[in-house]
């Protein structure tokens, strides 16, 4: 069953297209990582899912309900969430509370909530609260809620990013290179991690370019090249494919690499 | 003990306590306190009120505004209309004022808060300088005459009151889900619309109850000079809520505070310098931005400070026993 369609998605930047009608399912419950040389549109995509841009052709759904249109605040409360190539987390704010933002949009307290303190609000904080520590005990990050998160290492500021985009209990997650600047220990440690949160019933959508943690977790692969999707299919079919070793390593001809 | 703290009503009490107990003992500093000295308190209470508000904007949220005076000129001549043409009471005057301004907050807030950092500055300063000419213009505020015969209604101890139910409003604002959505805000917009925080909706709230602090303040301003003009609001007064706020650390309370108090009663301490005042005022902003570059108490975790010290006591004293 699909969860989230692209549906022949295509997005211009003036006379680049960075997206070129895409066509992509990912499935409940699955891991589908997506690859492609620098530049092929990987994040693209993502931000295309998370309507940071609008594609100028095609549609995007999650569960049948349209995407396309949607402010970017309301794809969360949707059910997806993200973490970002380059980290971005609150990095003046404790760990704690870079997680307590990640359950914003599970939240209802307004702003005569927060004047009055009733019960009803108190009671939200401490739900809250404890779901951000059960995010963090998940992540092995919950002995370190106090520290301002910009005093975290590298890995640990990525788990704070995962952890920040689970605990509004996502239907999918999406990662962009969650394995960028790791240690290969630190690799095996997060392909764990991954399969963990796939367990709990998350599906999982990854933009990497480390194939050996690609081709370790992932049940599907989908590879762009230039905006176009040229292959889709087990890490296995996908290794052998062609059109993937041409587009990885070139096709030995000189002039297929040069852009037309 | 602490399940008892954590009662509603229990705490509801308590706020009514503190209330009533700030005003009881600011009346007796009142009463013993010469004049002078009393509207020096008073002006540092207002000023605070105003650079709460900033604070939520600028500290919090993480928007430049150097429009802040012009939402206190907004509210003083709106209490000032209110309390002088249609005998309004004085409270009621500050309310109505403080209302004027936070709707004037909200409807420049949806064209502006789209901008960020530097625009947004010199748009609220474009905004500033269309407020003042705007009274300086109009028939009911007395153009650039001013405004006269307003009631000298604010006291110290309503000053004191108000300026402590905003401290404490803003603290518990501060430690709410649209508090933290504010400060995700400042962190980094794109990722806080990621985890699906409306940012537009938090940068217009955060503008509106900003405004609303700072049309409270020009109210009570107005009431205390019991005459105003244009030129009382103009880009200075921005500027001067703005210094209190970043010399006292931008986002902390606790700084705004002692901001406050430092800002509004160093160039009544350095009167005697005569001349040569506002250069040592000057002179020691430059100082203290030197040393403490993100103001006082900018980076402090107030709570955290005050825990460790208390453990090193307590440590000391185990020490000692032993």
């Amino acid at each position: 069953m699909s969860l989230l369609t692209l549906d022949n998605v295509t997005i211009r930047f003036g006379g680049l297209t960075a997206v070129d009608t895409v066509n992509l399912e990912v499935k409940q419950g699955e891991i589908l990582a997506l690859i492609g040389p620098n530049g092929a549109g990987k994040s693209t995509v993502f931000n295309l899912i998370t309507s940071i841009y609008q594609p100028t052709e095609g549609k995007i759904s999650l569960d049948g309900k349209a995407l396309t249109g949607i402010p970017t605040h309301k794809i969360a409360d949707m059910g997806i969430t993200r973490t970002f190539q380059t980290i971005r987390l609150f990095p003046e704010l404790s760990v704690l509370d870079n997680v307590k933002i990640g359950a914003h949009c599970r939240g209802k307290a307004g702003l005569l909530q927060a004047f009055t303190r009733l019960p009803s609000m108190k009671r939200e904080e401490a739900e809250m609260e404890e779901n951000a520590i059960k995010a963090l005990e998940f992540l092995d990050l919950d002995a370190k809620k106090e520290d301002m998160a910009k005093n975290l290492s590298y890995g640990e500021q990525r788990r704070l990013e995962i952890a920040r985009a689970l605990v509004s209990k996502p239907k999918i997650l999406l990662l962009d290179e969650p394995a960028a600047g790791m240690n290969p220990q630190e690799k095996v440690v997060l392909m764990e991690m991954i399969r963990r949160i796939r367990d709990t019933g998350i599906t999982i959508f990854l933009v990497e370019h480390d194939m050996k943690l690609v081709m370790g977790i992932s049940e599907r692969i989908a590879v762009l090249d230039y905006g176009k999707l040229i292959a889709e299919g087990t890490p296995l079919e996908v290794r052998s494919n062609k059109a993937v070793i041409e587009a990885y390593l070139g096709s030995g001809k000189f002039k297929s690499r040069i852009r037309r | 003990m602490k399940k008892l703290l954590d009662n509603w009503l229990v705490q509801f009490l308590l706020f009514l306590c503190v209330l009533g107990l700030t005003a009881f003992i600011t009346d007796a500093i009142g009463d013993v306190l010469p004049p002078y000295l009393l509207m020096i308190g008073l002006f540092i209470g207002i000023n605070l009120i105003m650079a709460l508000g900033l604070n939520l904007i600028t500290g919090v949220t993480g928007q430049l505004s150097l429009g802040h005076a012009a939402f206190m000129s907004i509210g003083a001549y709106a209490s000032a209309i209110a309390t002088v043409n249609y005998h309004v009471p004085f409270l009621g005057g500050v309310l109505i004022g403080g209302l004027v301004a936070c709707l004037f907050g909200i409807v420049i807030g949806f064209p502006t808060l789209r901008l960020t950092g530097d625009y947004l500055a010199i748009a609220t300063l474009g905004f500033a300088e269309i407020v003042r000419v705007q009274f300086t213009n109009m028939k009911i505020t007395n153009g650039a005459i001013g405004f006269l015969g307003i009631q000298g209604s604010t006291t110290f101890p309503i000053v004191m009151t108000i300026a402590v139910i905003t401290i404490i409003l803003m603290v518990w604002l501060e430690n709410s889900r649209n508090g933290r959505a504010m400060l995700a805000i400042r962190e980094d917009e794109i990722a806080s619309s990621a985890v699906g925080i409306n940012t537009t909706l938090y940068k217009i709230q955060a503008f509106a109850i900003g405004a609303f602090c700072a049309g409270v303040g020009g109210a009570l301003f107005a009431h205390t000079t019991t005459f105003i003009q244009p030129t009382d609001f103009g880009f200075m007064k921005s500027v001067d809520i703005l210094s209190i706020v970043v010399l006292g650390g931008l986002g902390s309370i606790p700084g705004t505070v002692i901001g406050a108090i430092v800002l509004t009663a160093a160039p009544e301490i350095l009167r005697p310098l005569a001349n040569y005042r506002m250069m040592v005022y000057g002179v020691l902003l430059v100082i203290i931005m030197i040393f403490r570059p993100y103001g006082l108490l900018g980076g402090v975790n107030l709570r955290k400070a005050v825990r460790r010290a208390f453990m090193l006591t307590k440590k000391k004293q185990a020490g000692r026993e032993e």
